[in-house]
C-alpha cells in the first residue's frame, strides 16, 4: 500500500531533527518560550510524518486520509509559534486561557471543515492523484475555506515574526548571529509554503515540510551555537537594563557594543542618544581628561566624579577586559556604580569626626586612651598640659603606671585589672599622678572599656585634676578631727571640773549642815549664824556651779542632745511643782496650778529637760516676787502645741531689760538684790532648751505688776 | 525590830565621814572607801540601805550597782546613788532607787534614808 523512496530522506531527517528538538526543549520547558517551542516542534514532527505517509500512499483514499491527518498539524502550527514569539519577547502574561481559546477557535473549525470536506467541498474543491517528479502526489484544488485558513495562519505567523524581529533588532551585535538563524528558520518554510499555495512554481508537491529541515537545522544551530533558549535574551534586557549600575561593553576597537539604560542615562544627560556603534571617545567628549586617563588602560578600579556643584555625582569605575578562549582581546566592559550617597555620608562622617575631635581636643577635662596593656594611644591637650608634656609624641606609647606615684601603682593596677576582668562598664577612681617636673597631682577619673565587637581593645579615661579638692578635703578632715577631739576634751574637762568642784562643795555643805544640826556639840547663837551662812553660801556656789556647767554643756552642741520619750504632762507638772510650792509658801506667796484636761495623756519629748525649764521659771518667779501669787497654767491651744505659763505678781521686768534678759550672764540690773543674785544663766539656758525642742519662749511683763513667761512647745503627732 | 543597817561606799574620806555622822544616830553604819573592798563585804552582809558613790577606785559604782541588782540576797536592799556627774547619773535612773547629785545635803540624805527604812 505504501512505497517509501529515497527522495523522502530529507523529510525523514527533518522529522528526526524536529522530534529531537521537541524532546530537548521539553526537558528545558521552564525557560521562557521553550514550552510552546517544544509543542510546535512536536506538531511539526506530526506534520512531517503524516506527509511522509501521504507521499508514500499509493491510492487516493490513503492519500486523502493522511492529507487530512497532516492538516491537523498544518492548522495548529501557528498557535504555538505565536505563543513562542510572545513568550520569547517578554509578553508571556498576554497569554491566558481565554485568549488561547480564541486563538484555537478558527483552527478547530477548519479541522472540522477538513474532515467533512466530502459533504461540502468547502476546503478542497477536488483532490486527484498526480505523478510529479519521483512522487505520486495528491493534487488539490483549494476551496474558499482554505483561503480563510491560509489568511489566519499567515496572520499569526507574521505577527510572531514581527515580534521576534523587533526584539532582535534591539539586541547587541553579539546576539545578531542568533537572530539571523532564527529568521532563516522561520522564513524558509514560510517562503516554501507561499511558493506552494500560491503556485509560484507550478508544482503540486508541498515544499513546506521539506523546508522544515532548514527550520530544524536553523533552530538547532541557534540553540546550540548561540544558546538560544538557555539564555533567553529577554533576561538580559530585564537584568542588564534594570541594573542601577551602568554597564558599557566595548569591542577591541573601543567602539560601544552594548550599553545599558543606567550607563546611557549618565552619558545621555551629557552626550548622544544613540551611542551604540560609536567610538567611546566620541560620546565622552565632555570629559576629555577621563578619555585621556584611560586611553591605554585595560583594567582599572577607580572613583571618579562627574558634574560640578550640586549636580556633582561620584562613581566607582571598573574597567575589565573581555577575552576569548585563546586569550585574545575581544573588548572591554566598563561598569559604573553611583556612590554619591556613600561619598556624602563619608564626608558628613569626616566632618562629624572633626567636630568631635575639636570638642575632645579643647575639653578642659583630661581625655586619653590606652591600648589593652595600658600604653597611651591618645591624650588631649588638657591631658598633655596637666602632666607637663609638650606634644602627643612624648606621651603616646608610655605606660600609664609610669605616670603615677610608686605608692599608688599597685592599687591602681589591681583596680583596672579587675575592671577588665569583670567587664565593668565604668569605674571612678582617685589617685596621685606624677607630672614631668616631679610634682604630685591628684586625679579623679572615669574609665570605660573600649570595645571592638565583643573584644575589649583598650581603655578610655575622662579625668580631672582634683588636687585642690583633695587638699581642701584633707584640711576639712583635719578640722573635723580637731573639732571632734576638742569636743571630746571639753566634755572630759567638764566632767572632771564638775567632779572636782562638787566634791569639796560636798565637804563644805556637809560639815556646815552637821555643825548646824549640833552633830559636833551645841553651838551658840553666833556660831549657829555662821554655820547657816556657810550653808547658804555653799548652796549658792552649788547653784552657780550647776548653771555654769549646764551652760558649758549646752554651748558645745555635740554634748547637748535631747533624750525623748513618751511622758504624761499631768505627772510632769506634779513632779515639777512638788517642793516648789513649799518654798513659795515659806515666802507666804499664793501658789496654784491649772492644767487643760484635753491635753493628751502622753506627749513625746524630753520630760527631764521640760521639768528643768519649769523649775527654772518657778524658781525665778519665787525669787522676784515679794508678795502676791504665783500661778502655773498648762494650756492646749490647738492640736499641735501645748503651753506652759508661769505667772507672777513680782517686781516685773523693764522693757529695756526684756531685750537682754535671755542672754547669758545678764540679769535685770535694777531687780537684783543681795538675796536674789545669781550669775544670770537661768533664762539663757531655759531659752536654749526651749529652742532645742523647736519651741518658743515669750515674756510679757510690766514693772511693778508682774511677769508672765509662756513656753510654747509642739506636740509631735502619731506618737500618742 | 533591830536598827536598820547602812553600808556607805564613798572614797572621799571627808564625805564618807559626813555621811557616817549624819546617819549614825538612826542607823547601824558600816563604811568603806574603795570598790574592791565594797564588793567583798557585800558578799557577806545584807544592808538595808547602801549609799554608793559612782566614782570609785577599783570596781566602779556602776559595776557594784549592777552586782547588787543581780544578787538575790540583796533584793530588798535600797540604793542611794551619789555622784557629781549628772549625765552618768541619768543613765542609771532605773537601777538606783534614788540619785543624789553632789554636793549632798546631810539633812536631805537623813530624811530620805529614814523614809526608806520606815517604808519597808
Amino acid at each position: 500500500m505504501y512505497t517509501f523512496t529515497l527522495n523522502m530522506l530529507p523529510l525523514i531527517i527533518s522529522a528526526f531533527i524536529s522530534v529531537a528538538l521537541a524532546l530537548y526543549t521539553w526537558r528545558n520547558r521552564k525557560t521562557a518560550g521553550a514550552l510552546p517551542f517544544s509543542i510546535m516542534m512536536f506538531i511539526l514532527f506530526q506534520w512531517q510524518t503524516s506527509y511522509i505517509f501521504q507521499l508514500a500512499g499509493l491510492d487516493l483514499p490513503t492519500k486523502i486520509f493522511w492529507g487530512n491527518i497532516m492538516f491537523i498539524g498544518v492548522v495548529l502550527t501557528p498557535i504555538p509559534w505565536l505563543i513562542f514569539a510572545l513568550e520569547y519577547t517578554g509578553r508571556k502574561t498576554w497569554v491566558n486561557k481565554w485568549r488561547l481559546a480564541l486563538l484555537c477557535f478558527l483552527p478547530v473549525i477548519t479541522i472540522i471543515v477538513i474532515f467533512t470536506n466530502k459533504l461540502h467541498h468547502l476546503f478542497w474543491v477536488s483532490q486527484t492523484l498526480l505523478r510529479e517528479g519521483g512522487f505520486l502526489v495528491l493534487a488539490s484544488v483549494n476551496g474558499s475555506w482554505f483561503w480563510v485558513h491560509a489568511a489566519y495562519t499567515y496572520l499569526l505567523i507574521m505577527t510572531g515574526l514581527i515580534l521576534i524581529v523587533r526584539t532582535l533588532l534591539r539586541w547587541p551585535v553579539q546576539y545578531r548571529g542568533q537572530m539571523l538563524w532564527i529568521l532563516l528558520a522561520t522564513l524558509t518554510p514560510l517562503i516554501a509554503n507561499a511558493v506552494t499555495i500560491f503556485q509560484i512554481i507550478p508544482i503540486q508537491i508541498d515544499l513546506t515540510p521539506f523546508a522544515f529541515a532548514v527550520t530544524g537545522i536553523g533552530m538547532a544551530y541557534a540553540l546550540f551555537r548561540h544558546r538560544l533558549l538557555d539564555i533567553a535574551p529577554i533576561a538580559r534586557d530585564i537584568i542588564i537594563d534594570g541594573m542601577k549600575d551602568g554597564i558599557i561593553v566595548l569591542d577591541a576597537k573601543r567602539q560601544i557594543v552594548d550599553i545599558n539604560q543606567a550607563a546611557q542615562q549618565i552619558i545621555g544627560s551629557y552626550g548622544e542618544k544613540q551611542p551604540i556603534g560609536k567610538p567611546l571617545g566620541d560620546i565622552l567628549t565632555q570629559w576629555p581628561e577621563l578619555v585621556e586617563r584611560y586611553r591605554e588602560v585595560l583594567e582599572a578600579e577607580d572613583e571618579i566624579s562627574l558634574g560640578e556643584g550640586d549636580a556633582k555625582r561620584w562613581y566607582e569605575l571598573n574597567l575589565s577586559t573581555l577575552k576569548d578562549e585563546n586569550k585574545l582581546l575581544l573588548g572591554q566592559v566598563i561598569t559604573t556604580r553611583d556612590i554619591t550617597e556613600r561619598k556624602l555620608a563619608e564626608k558628613q562622617l569626616r566632618e562629624g569626626e572633626a567636630r568631635f575631635r575639636q570638642i575632645v581636643e579643647n575639653a578642659s577635662d583630661l581625655i586619653y586612651r590606652t591600648d589593652i596593656h595600658g600604653y597611651f594611644t591618645y591624650a588631649n591637650t588638657s591631658a598633655l598640659h596637666a602632666m607637663g608634656f609638650k606634644s602627643k609624641d612624648e606621651v603616646v606609647g608610655k605606660f600609664y603606671l609610669d605616670l603615677t606615684t610608686p605608692e599608688a601603682r599597685h592599687k591602681l593596677k589591681r583596680t583596672y585589672q579587675h575592671q577588665f576582668a569583670s567587664k565593668t562598664k565604668n569605674s571612678y577612681h582617685e589617685f596621685p599622678g606624677i607630672a614631668t617636673d616631679g610634682s604630685e597631682i591628684w586625679f579623679g577619673q572615669n574609665v570605660q572599656l573600649i570595645y571592638e565587637g565583643d573584644q575589649v581593645i583598650g581603655f578610655q579615661a575622662l579625668a580631672r585634676n582634683i588636687t585642690a579638692v583633695k587638699q581642701a578635703q584633707d584640711a576639712l578632715r583635719i578640722a573635723r578631727d580637731q573639732a571632734l577631739e576638742a569636743s571630746r576634751v571639753k566634755s572630759q574637762l567638764l566632767s572632771k571640773v564638775s567632779h572636782e568642784l562638787r566634791t569639796p562643795l560636798g565637804g563644805i555643805l556637809g560639815y556646815a549642815e552637821l555643825l548646824q544640826g549640833n552633830a559636833f556639840g551645841e553651838l551658840n547663837e553666833r556660831q549657829l549664824k555662821a554655820s547657816k551662812e556657810i550653808v547658804e553660801s555653799a548652796n549658792y556656789l552649788s547653784d552657780m556651779v550647776n548653771e555654769l556647767l549646764d551652760e558649758a554643756q549646752m554651748s558645745s552642741s555635740t554634748a547637748t542632745t535631747l533624750s525623748e520619750r513618751l511622758f504624761s504632762p499631768f505627772t510632769l507638772l506634779q513632779q515639777a511643782v512638788s517642793g516648789m510650792d513649799i518654798i513659795a509658801q515659806k515666802k507666804e506667796l499664793e501658789f496654784s496650778t491649772t492644767i487643760d484636761p484635753t491635753l493628751p495623756n502622753e506627749i513625746f519629748g524630753d520630760d527631764r529637760r521640760i521639768r528643768q525649764i519649769i523649775i527654772n521659771l518657778i524658781g525665778n518667779a519665787i525669787k522676784f516676787t515679794k508678795e502676791g501669787s504665783i500661778h502655773i497654767n498648762v494650756l492646749h491651744p490647738d492640736e499641735n502645741s501645748w503651753e506652759i505659763q508661769v505667772i507672777d505678781t513680782g517686781i516685773g521686768i523693764s522693757k529695756e531689760a526684756q531685750s537682754y534678759i535671755f542672754e547669758p550672764f545678764r540679769q535685770a540690773d535694777d531687780a537684783v538684790t543681795h538675796e536674789n543674785r545669781g550669775i544670770g544663766l537661768g533664762l539663757s539656758i531655759t531659752k536654749q532648751l526651749v529652742e532645742l525642742m523647736h519651741g518658743r519662749i515669750i515674756l510679757n511683763s510690766e514693772v511693778g505688776k508682774g511677769s508672765t513667761f509662756t513656753v510654747l512647745l509642739p506636740i509631735i503627732k502619731g506618737l500618742e | 525590830m533591830s536598827t536598820p543597817t547602812v553600808f556607805v561606799v564613798e572614797d572621799d574620806p571627808k564625805l564618807n565621814e559626813i555621811i557616817t555622822i549624819t546617819l549614825q544616830g538612826n542607823f547601824e553604819i558600816e563604811s568603806c572607801t574603795d570598790g574592791n573592798h565594797a564588793v567583798e563585804r557585800l558578799k557577806q552582809i545584807v544592808p538595808d540601805i547602801i549609799v554608793l558613790d559612782l566614782n570609785l577606785p577599783g570596781v566602779s559604782g556602776r559595776e557594784i550597782l549592777k552586782n547588787i541588782r543581780e544578787d538575790e540576797r540583796l533584793v530588798n536592799t535600797r540604793v542611794i546613788l551619789t555622784t557629781a556627774d549628772e549625765r552618768q547619773a541619768e543613765t542609771l535612773t532605773n537601777e538606783a532607787d534614788i540619785i543624789l547629785l553632789k554636793p549632798v545635803s546631810p539633812l536631805q540624805l537623813r530624811e530620805l534614808a529614814l523614809r526608806m527604812s520606815t517604808k519597808k
